[in-house]
């Protein structure tokens, strides 16, 4: 030990004086920063502050931002903001807050008057910010906790903003509708900034566009009196309200629509397809989402989630149904891209097609004859499809069908979307673990079997075939604008792809769909006007097989197992502005059901929307169609 | 490990009886900040709780003394290693609270292992400038390995995570390194050095923890977050003007508005009941308790006395700057405990054992003459 001492001692501790000197000295330093911090708060600025702690009481609050608006894009209000009243507490200010709302229940029971709120009195961490316990109160309840205020410390009402959708159900599924935050949503990356309460978007735009229409809280640190009013604001962040959306939709050709619909349930998307916008969407049987404004009370959601009719989904966008004949527009652009058939070949129908040991028939059992593939167009044959699937085989089938934008999602701003399916020997195999029959590859070409599409979908096969072949994203946004009205961001049309087409097939397509209107033997012609511009397509999916001797009684059959009607058109022909598609669940036959409804809306759209006169002027195809 | 009779009859008294004021102050004010807690029934008061810590601090407190320091700082990376041991237990093991994971449950009791660090730090550095020749400043090479011992603890501290304590750890370190001596020009590199990699601190932060520094930059922008704590602590400590509300008769803390009233904010309670004159004495015992702590290791006889006793010093002063700091609002809150006098276990226990090590260098500097 002592040679290790010696050793360590060979630096004289005296050379140390120095940096003890100044250690001390900043030592002493800093306690007098703390010494001056106190002088200046507890003598100079002391009898300040202790008014401040003695006499009034400290409120913090939230200041909740305003959702952002949605617009149509003629400037009509689809969703703004309305006042509603909320009974809460301050956990902090009430001593025991139990007590105090029992209080108030009692208070109730003295006007017969029940309490709304929740039975479990849950206070959460932050007690200095006041919880709500009723929401949405009525002005009888507001006049009696107003008036009894001295008994019931720390209640206190709250107002609050919450959702008004000025149409109601008719756009309820487009525009979705909002709610308080849910646990497990809470937990979610997305919603990180969100607080317990806080109300978000839960379907449709709402929820696809939430973090633009959230806006951001701000809050206020107020200092009251015993009486709880307002003597001092002491700090504020006001609220950022939300941005304003602006969507591509047509508030008056929706309710054009909605009234136009008269089956049960289904869907009418009418898209612009020089650009993909979206231009009325609706879906029915629907719900009023202003139920949903401030929860929902649960005897609603319960009649509403158990009702086999689905009045919550969107079956714009979430049901598939099978394309039916409306599908024969891509087997044949497969067979003409793919030099199977030319426009002059012709198949004989005669109302059969045996194939191995099953016989598959055309929905007119006496059968067409021979046709061209204009014709079976336009009369819709099915014998002729078989023949044409069979030799393009699923997967060539597929790939058109892919082209067209089928089995993917088309990326709309709307939640909820389903991708559809399009079957390939590779998907049943990978699924089902079964190989593909050849029968199977019958059923599909005529748009049945496992092919799924939405009616979203659906819309844009016909809207990329009358636009010349630009398949485009789905377009519901238009812009974002600020509360004030400035353009944040604004959002153009997307191309995405090119239809593998010639333009002279497009052509022979376009005008046999014109047939379907417009010739004596076309399935589409309840859709037919006196202009005679509207090309279209029939499609009856078949829900069930049924034998063929029942076909003939429509009204016999069970609501369950009746066909879908389906119709898409495009008017006007040469250069359409709009494209409509219609599907009737169980509605029966698409040119009976589906077609007159179409009809109904493409002639207020052409009777009131006429054509911009930017558009001729400019675009090449309005111009050249000007020249002799 | 025979205790010297010399040794043991010059005990500093000074150090202990300072320090039991300290802590005797800080259980009557405990007494005071849980008196209105509502709700928190059952279980022992924290108050009670404490006065235990300081039995269990005091035991500690003597274990620290009675072992030769020397032997203490020969096994400093030992200890050291132990320690960083119990940090990876906490990452693997520990407990979470208020989102960071922190605490360590042995049987019953937890503790915080990050506490127990502040020591076995200063002490590896110790072993480390000990093993070195003495006396020749630090030059940028030779600081690698202190750099590296830094870095180990406060790295997986800030892992938990616990940025305030990590910084704690880094000043430390700046302070023993400082005192220890640096060459002219390496600290002129590294200044320039530190202020540009600064910022760069901002990336690796959590959310939580910009938005502290940035409340506390402006507390006025959270009005209903970190900023509502440091108003009401502001509030809190002001209005106890000169003299005081009087014990018991804080309304700050009466109506709840304090925030961790019995850990971090306890000295608002504090300056809220006993005014201007009451902090300025609190403050004078806590100076002198430092001056002392220096007064030890200027007479200590050789480098590893000097700098052990410093550094347990420079630990307790830290934790009074930072603590009182953010508590008036000077300094943004990061959750450094005041020393003895806020609610905790781990703390107590520690920083008695601090007080028992600079004890240790008085008592034996008598020894070491022979």
């Amino acid at each position: 030990m002592p040679s290790r001492s010696s050793k360590l001692n060979k630096k004289d501790p005296s050379d140390f004086k120095m940096r003890f000197i100044v250690a001390g000295f900043i030592m002493f330093f800093a306690f007098t920063i703390l010494g001056g911090r106190l002088w200046y708060l507890q003598v100079i600025k002391g009898d300040e502050l202790r008014e401040r702690s003695e006499n009034n009481r400290i409120r913090s609050q939230e200041i909740r931002p305003l959702r952002g608006l949605i617009i149509d894009s003629r400037g009509m209000i689809l969703v703004d903001n309305i006042a509603s009243f909320d009974i809460a507490i301050i956990p902090s200010e009430a001593k025991d807050p139990a007590f105090v709302v029992s209080e108030l229940k009692r208070l109730y029971e003295g006007r017969n008057l029940s309490y709304a709120g929740s039975p479990t009195l849950d206070l959460g961490r932050r007690r200095f910010l006041p919880l709500s316990l009723e929401r949405d109160v009525a002005w009888e309840k507001l006049a009696l906790v107003e008036a009894s205020s001295a008994m019931l410390p720390g209640i206190v009402v709250d107002v609050v903003p919450v959702r008004n959708y000025t149409m109601g159900p008719v756009m309820a599924h487009v525009l979705g509708y909002v709610g308080e935050i849910s646990p497990a949503e809470l937990r979610h990356p997305q919603y990180r900034d969100h607080r317990p309460g806080a109300i978000i978007g839960k379907s449709g735009i709402e929820r696809a566009v939430d973090h633009l229409l959230m806006g951001k809280s701000g809050g206020e640190q107020v200092e009251v009196n015993v009486a709880g009013q307002k003597l001092n604001v002491l700090a504020m962040v006001d609220a950022v309200p939300g941005s304003n959306v602006v969507t591509t939709l047509d508030g008056e050709l929706q309710q054009v629509c909605w009234e136009a619909f008269d089956g049960d349930a289904g869907s009418i998307v009418v898209m612009n397809p020089r650009d993909g916008s979206i231009l009325a969407m609706v879906s029915k049987p629907s719900f009023d989402p202003n139920l949903f404004n401030r929860g929902i009370k649960f005897r609603d959601w319960e009649a509403f989630s158990s009702d086999r009719m689905a009045p919550f989904k969107n079956r714009s966008v979430a049901s598939l149904y099978p394309p039916a004949s409306l599908f024969k527009l891509v087997v044949a652009a497969a067979a003409l891209d793919q030099g199977l058939i030319s426009a002059e070949d012709t198949i004989v129908c005669r109302g059969t097609f045996p194939f191995g040991d099953r016989t598959f028939r055309c929905w007119r059992r006496e059968g067409h004859g021979a046709l061209n593939l204009r014709q079976a167009i336009v009369q819709s044959c099915d014998v002729f499809f078989y023949t044409l699937g069979l030799q393009l085989g699923v997967d060539t089938i597929a790939e058109y069908a892919r082209a067209f934008g089928l089995g993917s999602l088309t990326g709309i701003e709307i939640a909820g979307e389903k991708e559809g399916l399009v079957p390939t020997r590779g998907w049943k195999l990978q699924q089902l673990r079964e190989p593909w029959q050849q029968g199977e590859t019958v059923s599909v070409s005529i748009g049945q079997g496992f092919l799924g599409a939405t009616p979203l979908q659906l819309v844009r096969v016909f809207a990329s075939l009358s636009n010349g072949g630009m398949l485009y994203k789905p377009r519901i946004l238009d812009r974002i604008e600020s509360p004030q009205g400035d353009l944040i961001e604004s959002f153009p049309a997307e191309p995405i792809g090119r239809l593998p087409l010639s333009a002279e097939h497009i052509k022979l397509l376009n005008s046999a769909m014109w047939g379907v209107v417009n010739e004596p033997r076309g399935t589409g012609r309840a859709a037919h006007r006196k202009e005679r511009d509207v090309c279209g397509k029939t499609g009856t999916a078949q829900v069930v097989s049924m034998p063929d001797d029942d076909k003939s009684k429509e009204s016999e059959i069970p609501y369950r197992f009746r066909d879908h009607a389906l119709f898409a058109c495009s008017v006007p022909c040469e250069d359409p502005r709009i494209t409509v598609l219609v599907v009737v669940e169980h509605g029966g036959h698409g040119g009976s059901a589906a077609a007159p409804i179409a009809k109904k809306v493409v002639d207020w759209y052409m009777k009131n929307r006429p054509e911009d006169p930017a558009y001729a002027i400019f675009s090449d195809k309005g111009s050249m169609e000007k020249q002799p | 490990m025979k205790i010297d009779r010399r040794g043991l009859s010059n005990i500093d008294w000074v150090l202990p009886v300072l320090v039991l004021l300290i802590c005797a102050i800080g259980i009557t004010n405990l007494y005071s900040a849980g008196a209105n807690l509502i709700g928190v029934g059952g279980g022992t008061a924290p108050w009670i709780k404490q006065v235990y810590w300081v039995g269990l601090g005091l035991v500690a407190m003597l274990a620290c003394l009675a072992v030769d320091y020397r032997l203490i700082i020969r096994f400093g990376y030992i200890l050291y290693g132990i320690s960083v041991l119990l940090l990876l237990a906490v990452l693997i093991y520990g407990d979470m609270t208020h989102g960071s994971q922190r605490w360590l449950a042995v049987g019953g009791f937890s503790f915080q292992p990050s506490e127990l660090v502040k020591l076995t730090l200063v002490i590896a550095l110790i072993k480390y400038v000990d093993d070195r020749n003495v006396g020749t400043s630090f030059t940028i090479p030779a600081l690698l390995i202190p750099f590296i011992i830094l870095m180990i603890p406060a790295f997986m501290i800030l892992k938990q995570p616990d940025l305030g304590t990590a910084f704690f750890l880094v000043l430390i370190f700046i302070s023993i390194i400082l005192f220890a001596g640096i060459e002219r020009r390496s600290f002129i590199k590294l200044s320039i050095a530190g202020m540009s990699v600064l910022p760069g601190l901002w990336f690796i932060m959590k959310d939580y923890q910009k938005n502290r520094l940035v409340t506390f930059l402006n507390p006025e922008r959270d009005p209903l977050g970190t900023g509502y704590h440091i108003i009401q602590s502001i509030i809190a400590v002001g209005s106890g003007g000169l003299l005081g509300k009087g014990y018991l008769k804080g309304t700050q803390s009466q109506l709840k508005f304090l925030p961790e009233q019995q850990t971090d904010f306890v000295f608002s309670v504090f300056a809220e009941e006993w005014g201007f004159l009451g902090v300025l004495i609190l403050l004078i015992l806590f100076f002198s308790l430092i001056l002392w702590g220096f007064h030890v290791a200027r007479r200590a006889r050789e480098f590893s006395g000097v700098l052990l006793a410093y550094g347990m010093t420079m630990i307790i002063f830290w934790g009074v700057f930072i603590n009182v700091g953010m508590v008036l609002g000077i300094l943004p809150v990061v959750g450094i405990p005041l020393p003895f006098m806020s609610y905790g276990g781990s703390c107590m226990v520690v920083l008695m054992m601090a007080v028992g090590l600079i004890m240790n260098v008085s008592m034996r500097r008598f020894v070491l003459q022979s």
